[in-house]
């Protein structure tokens, strides 16, 4: 800290003017320009911004981990000591005592063939914290500490016999290890299902109130910034547009570019015109209506899709076992069911499933009265026609080989369906559809961005008319303000071509917006379905109340009352 | 895990029958047994043939054949093994016992030695990405990947044996020779060491100035004829080891670590004197005795007195007595060195095995066999360590862009705990297996060069085997090589097993 | 990111992708225009393919090829007498060097014992290993990456069926079952004969490459994608898996022939592979090593083509690796370097 501004002491962490360039492969980068901030012991500030904001580059910087195509410039301090040009050793020194770091994927961040507890003595060895026994007793403390229970014996175990959470945790543990000043989680909880993700949220609040640091948080999730930071800074290309305390910018933002961030967020319980809109009876074969009859033969509509009783196996090592268990639904023409859990539960299967990706086990599975499970060689490839499909990974759904307008109308070559000319047609239509430049159509994959391409999936998902649509998690990979022009531009086309579509995903706001009907799901049963307005602002099932009530939401204020209800909620229902 | 390696056992056991099926019906149909004899004009040229086709079982049809053997294979269980006679009525089971040694020794040798070094080559040179060092070794690797193996003999005979016996007989250095070896081996510790302009100079300066001193010196002593390390030179080259390997370890200052190793240096001291007699002329058991109290003192030393430190003081003391035991057997081996030359003054010879009939001490016998094993261990391991150090390199490489290897950084660990505690091991992962299946590709090596070498090995018996139309001996050959390659591929497995708790537990 | 992402800044991240795309030029850029752009930009690739079509050239032009004359009048076949001890007439030292001036003579790799002119024999044996290892390495490639692009597509029993049959031929060392099929192919004289079957031994590694690859590549949500909208098996194999293994097809192809030239030297070396009266690089080493004293050129020539071929196809196997790879790519590296 320079004498002239005046040594204080709380602060742990300062940029000031900081720029970072990258030498790519067949330009420069310039990631983050003029970047300034302050993280004061004890403080939670939240670095917000979507892909390409520069965010994820401010982090490693301070660490000094920058790769080696990487250039910095300005100042950066950590608890006074300037961090650019420090040499090696001291850099490494100042690392896990001064500064310590969270990463975004847990499953990776720790070493495979290493022990949980060599991994956590380590660092405590080598700042001198402890040795020997002291420090095995120590890393169980810190176990102990971060929630993990029976911490002695889990020291000796190997990181792959730890869920997604636990070795979050762990991660935690070792970056409180060596007591920091502050402490940098990079998207912490981006890679956690929603309930885990509350909890991770809490145990990050507790921590840094009992050991005095300072947290800079960086994610793109608005939820996760109103729960957790008291000031947030937003970032865009690599500049940062807003900054201030987290009720300021996120109940009166300023700057147009946070106002259309916010905008963007699902918001759950400000649910979309279609749930109003939902035809009575639910479009939902409810659980009694798969054992008795009645119900399903009044009904005037015709479904889609059907499901009853549906089973479906995975072999691992010649032990078969039920990835989902009887599970019953109906979607109609021009309806959405949105099918919702935690990874796990099951929704991903059943997606698989319908688009003939995996072999039903038992049950009944008919799409416009033909059983799938039953169908074989041409009359099943004939099936296929009518299911369009759109994927998760936008990086991996489109064929990195084929140009777009090539892989928009694979299904019509495929299906032998018309000839060179009137292919070209459809493809200019539907990327007219999809709002993308005609001119696309000989571009590659790789020149795209990610809500680009799955535009791109979307359009290859129509080529022929479907009746029925499966998207399995579209959007989640997507940025917020991207995923909001896919999903609106998807509401928009269903309600167009009234296709049925059976919508996989575990963000319950993007459901609340999109669905008619929900469907609740975990390890692989159901545990609750409905119309959508019931099931998520009605739960009657307590798993469904506690899902609901760990989705953040993006205003300070509610997702305080939100934390409360959902600590008293698990007071009284233990999650088991 | 027992189940795991008793299945891949059955599939192994499986794998070899349908491929030994596979090369037995080849080699019946790889040309007619009787050509020589149906050319000849021998007077008793039928009778020849009737004799070759009792020996061969020419009479039966080939299946008939096939069971015949590997009835005689299964017999191995027993340990009674009979694998047939070849076209002249030897038993092929005794001539197996002669060759499979020294083939055997060969690959093996080999292996280990290309295993490590190419493992520690293709470190450094992944740590250095990009360096001089690493341009350099790339190249050398393309060139030993490219190199026709039995060209590349002639040459080591020709350069390399021939030319050490010449020197060899009056060992001397040219002041132009020295020079040369002196600005050599300056630029090559400069290319490895590397760092800054400066420090390269000072390396190149300091290793071309040891080098021209110690060579004159050396040959004044007359070291190459007379080499002697002597129990100061044990002793202050094990002190240098200890020293260093505190210094890694904890650090000079820390009385943890430094007090067991110094008592292993001086356990080591009075070993050397104990055991002067019994290393003067020892057997393969006594030296593994040995070697087995060489581990155990440090162990127990570093138990007893390395507190909270104990793992540490071990690694240290281990490595130390490890060092030290090395250099009290050079010392030994340096001792036999003038006898062995006087038995033997052109020590390389470059056709055989083992000299015929060559009597002598332990260690003049050890010096001779290893003399001949020196250049087709060399060429056998210089191809091997080429495309294990490429692997090595890029295994390392694609490890250290991984989450985990970010993690340790952050800790702030210094970059030799990240690469060889955090990346290594990952990156051993995939090599273990490669090796294996690399180990029936060194053995086909193994043929090229006992015919350039004129070994009386296993590369032979194929050799005129195949020549000869006559199945015994290759399959003979076959039995050996997949039984080893199995071997080698469920050693991989266990390995991989260790390596990786993944599949462990 | 262009300028005009810059100008839409203010409005959202979805915007400013579009309009960077619409500003964008016509030209498209597809994978293998990258890696071909690449490939040319790796100098020590671009000088191998340089020395190798130089050397092929050389010797498919020199003496003739399939029956059409070549411009070299001497063959390989005919005996003739032995003029200056056979020594080579090659002279490329110029005289003002104190060499005898470029020349390249009556004989310019010399003669052999018989009278042989040694450059025709080293040209024909140059002919002999390029054919063969382009052969063995064509077949190697094709049934390697069929079997294992098969084996990964289709997983369970036929994945279990193709890959012991892949054991099966890899536990057998790979120069003992080539020296078999070679003393059977062999015999007939015809190289083409050896060549196919050396291929149908050597594509055992480049299958459980294959294999691999199409196991990661087959998880893609683009290969679901095709799977889900009815596409055929042999669609899914040849448009989508196989395109995409193109780089490691390719790299291995190239490391496949080298290796097939190795091999092919090595078995006419042991007498199981090319035989006299035809001319081999690795019979002509085995024929003269004993030679190397009294008559070093006799064993020098042929061995530097072998390595000079074999060099070069290993080292535009590199440079296709790195123009596939570019993680691992030194060009790519180099460039970010030079910047400030």
């Amino acid at each position: 800290m320079s004498s002239a501004e005046g040594p204080d002491t709380r602060t742990a962490l300062r940029f000031e003017g900081v720029d970072v360039f990258f030498d790519a492969e067949f330009s420069e980068v310039h990631a983050v320009k003029g970047f300034s901030l302050e993280v004061k012991r004890g403080e939670v500030v939240a670095l917000v911004g979507e892909s390409g904001s520069g965010k994820s580059a401010i982090a490693t910087a301070a660490m000094g981990l920058l790769p080696a195509n990487a250039r910095v410039a300005g100042r950066i301090q950590v608890g006074g000591t300037d961090v650019l040009g420090l040499d090696e050793a001291r850099l490494r020194r100042m690392r896990a005592s001064n500064i310590a770091m969270v990463f975004q994927e847990p499953m990776t961040a720790l070493n495979p063939v290493l022990t949980v507890g060599d991994q956590l003595t380590e660092a405590l060895e080598l700042h001198g914290i402890a040795h020997g026994k002291a420090a095995d007793r120590r890393a169980a403390e810190l176990l102990g500490m971060v929630g993990i229970p029976d911490p002695h014996q889990r020291l000796r175990q190997y990181p792959h016999q730890f869920s997604g959470g636990q070795r979050q945790r762990i991660v935690i543990a070792m970056a409180i290890s060596c007591g920091p000043r502050v402490i940098i989680a990079d998207e912490p909880t981006t890679a956690l299902d929603v309930t885990v993700q509350a909890e991770i949220l809490d145990l990050l609040r507790e921590l840094k109130d009992k050991l005095d640091t300072g947290i800079l948080l960086i994610t793109h999730n608005m939820g996760v910034v109103a729960d957790l930071a008291d000031r947030v800074a937003v970032m865009f290309q690599g500049r940062v547009v807003e900054a201030g305390t987290v009720r300021d910018v996120l109940t009166r933002p300023e700057h147009a570019y946070t106002r259309t961030l916010l905008a963007a967020v699902p918001h759950l319980g400000r649910s979309g015109p279609q749930a109003a809109a939902l035809p009575a009876g639910g479009g939902v074969a409810g659980r009694d209506a798969a054992g008795g009859d009645a119900a399903a033969g009044e009904t005037v509509r015709q479904p889609v899709l059907r499901a009853r009783g549906l089973a479906v196996e995975y072999t691992a090592r010649g032990r078969a076992f039920r990835a989902v268990e009887d599970i019953s639904f109906e979607v109609a023409a021009g309806e959405i069911l949105g099918l919702v859990g935690e990874s796990g539960s099951g929704k991903s299967t059943i997606a698989k499933v319908v688009l003939g990706l995996l072999p039903v086990a038992s049950g009944e599975l008919m799409v416009h009265g033909q059983n799938l499970a039953a169908l074989k060689g041409r009359s099943a490839r004939a099936a296929r026609a009518r299911i369009g499909a759109v994927f998760q990974d936008p990086a991996a759904s489109l064929n990195p080989r084929f140009p777009i307008g090539e892989c928009i109308v694979e299904p019509m070559v495929v299906h032998g369906k018309g000839n060179r000319r009137s292919r070209a047609e459809r493809a200019y239509d539907l990327l007219d559809a999809v709002r993308l430049p005609r001119s696309v159509v000989n571009r590659y994959p790789h020149e795209l961005s990610g809500g680009q391409r799955q535009r791109v999936s979307i359009a290859r998902a129509l080529a022929l008319d479907p009746e029925l649509l499966v998207a399995d998690e579209p959007t989640s990979a997507l940025d917020v303000s991207v995923q909001a022009a896919v999903l609106e531009m998807f509401a928009e086309l269903q309600s167009r071509y009234e296709f049925a579509c059976l919508f996989v995903s575990h963000d319950l706001a993007v459901v609340d917006m999109l669905a008619h009907s929900v469907l609740v799901m975990r390890n692989g049963r159901t545990v609750e379905q409905g119309p959508a307005a019931r099931v998520l602002h009605e739960p009657r099932q307590d798993y469904t109340r506690r899902l609901l009530a760990a989705a953040p939401v993006p205003e300070p204020g509610e997702q305080r009352r939100r934390r409360e209800a959902r600590r008293a909620l698990l007071a009284e229902q233990p999650a088991p | 895990m027992l189940r795991f390696i008793l299945r891949r056992l059955g599939a192994s056991a499986a794998i070899l029958l349908g491929a030994s099926l596979l090369l037995y019906v080849l080699m019946v149909n790889a040309g007619d047994p009787l050509k020589d004899l149906r050319e000849s004009n021998a007077s008793n040229r039928d009778e020849l043939i009737r004799q070759r086709i009792g020996f061969m079982g020419l009479d039966q049809p080939w299946y008939q054949r096939y069971w015949t053997w590997l009835a005689g294979v299964a017999k191995c269980v027993t340990l009674n093994c009979d694998l047939g006679t070849n076209r002249s009525g030897v038993e092929v089971s005794s001539l197996l016992a002669n060759a499979a040694g020294s083939t055997l020794r060969l690959v093996v040798l080999a292996t280990v030695l290309a295993a490590v070094l190419g493992i520690a080559v293709g470190v450094l040179t992944a740590v250095r990405q990009y360096s001089g060092l690493d341009y350099s070794v790339t190249f050398l690797t393309f060139l030993f990947f490219s190199l026709p193996v039995f060209w590349a003999a002639v040459l080591l005979k020709e350069y390399l044996a021939i030319g050490y016996n010449d020197w060899i007989a009056n060992p001397a250095f040219t002041p132009a020779q020295t020079a040369v070896s002196a600005l050599l081996f300056g630029f090559v510790m400069q290319v490895v060491l590397a760092g800054s302009r400066t420090r390269r100079l000072a390396t190149f300066a300091a290793s071309a100035a040891f080098v021209a001193l110690v060579l004159p010196y050396l040959q004044w002593l007359n070291f190459f004829r007379y080499p002697q390390l002597g129990f100061g030179g044990v002793v202050v080259l094990s002190l240098a080891v200890a020293l260093s390997a505190t210094a890694t370890s904890a650090g000079l200052r820390n009385k943890l670590v430094l007090y067991p190793v110094l008592a292993t240096v001086l356990a080591g001291a009075i070993a050397y004197w104990a055991t002067f007699g019994l290393m003067e002329n020892p057997t393969w058991g006594t030296l593994a005795l040995l070697l087995a109290a060489a581990v155990a003192v440090p162990v127990v030393l570093g138990r007893v007195l390395g507190g909270h430190l104990r793992g540490r003081a071990t690694g240290a003391g281990l490595a130390t007595a490890l060092a030290m035991a090395g250099l009290t057997t050079l010392d030994h081996i340096f001792r036999a060195w003038p006898g062995f030359l006087s038995l033997k003054p052109r020590p390389i010879s470059t056709i055989g095995s083992q000299t015929p009939n060559f009597g002598g001490t332990f260690w003049e016998s050890f010096l001779d066999r290893g003399a001949q094993l020196l250049l087709p261990t060399l060429l056998l391991a210089l191809i091997s360590l080429a495309s294990y150090s490429r692997y090595t390199r890029a295994s390392m490489l694609e490890v250290g862009r991984q989450d985990y290897i970010r993690t340790a950084r952050a800790k702030g660990l210094g970059e030799r705990t990240v690469i060889l505690k955090h990346a290594l091991r990952n990156a051993l992962i995939p090599i273990a297996t490669i090796m294996a299946f690399d180990f029936a590709g060194l053995i086909g090596g193994a043929v090229v060069t006992e015919a350039v070498f004129g070994w009386k090995g296993m590369g032979e018996l194929f050799r005129t085997g195949l020549d000869q139309v006559d199945p015994a001996p290759v399959m003979a050959f076959f039995l050996v090589t997949g039984t080893a390659a199995v071997l080698f591929n469920m050693l991989a497995d266990i390995l991989y097993a260790i390596l990786d708790p993944r599949i462990r537990v | 990111m262009p300028a005009g992402g810059e100008a839409a800044a203010a409005a959202s991240l979805a915007e400013a992708e579009d309009a960077a795309l619409r500003l964008r030029g016509d030209t498209a850029t597809s994978q293998g225009r990258l890696v071909a752009r690449r490939f040319l930009a790796h100098k020590a690739a671009m000088a191998s393919v340089a020395v190798f079509a130089a050397i092929a050239v050389l010797a498919f032009t020199s003496i003739g090829f399939a029956g059409i004359p070549g411009w070299w009048d001497k063959s390989y076949t005919l005996a003739a007498t032995v003029v200056d001890g056979g020594r080579p007439t090659l002279s490329l030292v110029p005289g003002w060097l104190g060499g005898e001036g470029l020349r390249w003579g009556e004989h310019p790799f010399g003669q052999d014992s018989t009278g042989k002119d040694y450059f025709a024999l080293v040209m024909r044996g140059t002919q002999q290993s390029i054919t063969i290892a382009l052969v063995v390495g064509t077949v190697a490639t094709v049934i390697g990456s069929v079997v294992g692009a098969v084996a990964g597509y289709f997983r369970g029993w036929v994945d279990s069926v193709l890959m012991r049959i892949t054991d099966l031929v890899i536990v057998i060392p790979l120069l003992v079952l080539a020296a078999v099929l070679g003393k059977i192919a062999g015999g007939s004289g015809n190289v083409l004969v050896l060549a196919l079957v050396l291929g149908l031994v050597t594509w055992t590694g480049l299958a459980r490459l294959v294999r691999g690859e199409v196991l990661s590549l087959r998880e893609r949500e683009f290969v679901s994608a095709a799977e889900a909208m009815g596409a055929r098996a042999s669609r899914i194999i040849f448009r989508h898996l196989l395109p995409n293994t193109v780089g490691v097809i390719a790299v291995n192809a190239t490391f496949a022939v080298a290796g097939a030239i190795l091999l092919e030297t090595s078995l006419s070396y042991l007498g199981f592979g090319v035989r006299a009266p035809d001319s081999s690089l690795g019979l002509l080493i085995s024929q003269y090593q004993s030679a190397f004293t009294t008559r070093p050129w006799l064993f020098w020539w042929p061995g530097m083509t072998i390595l000079a071929v074999a060099l070069s196809v290993n080292f535009i196997g590199d440079g296709l690796r790195d123009a596939f790879d570019p993680r691992q790519s030194r060009a790519a590296r180099r460039k970010g370097r030079t910047r400030p």
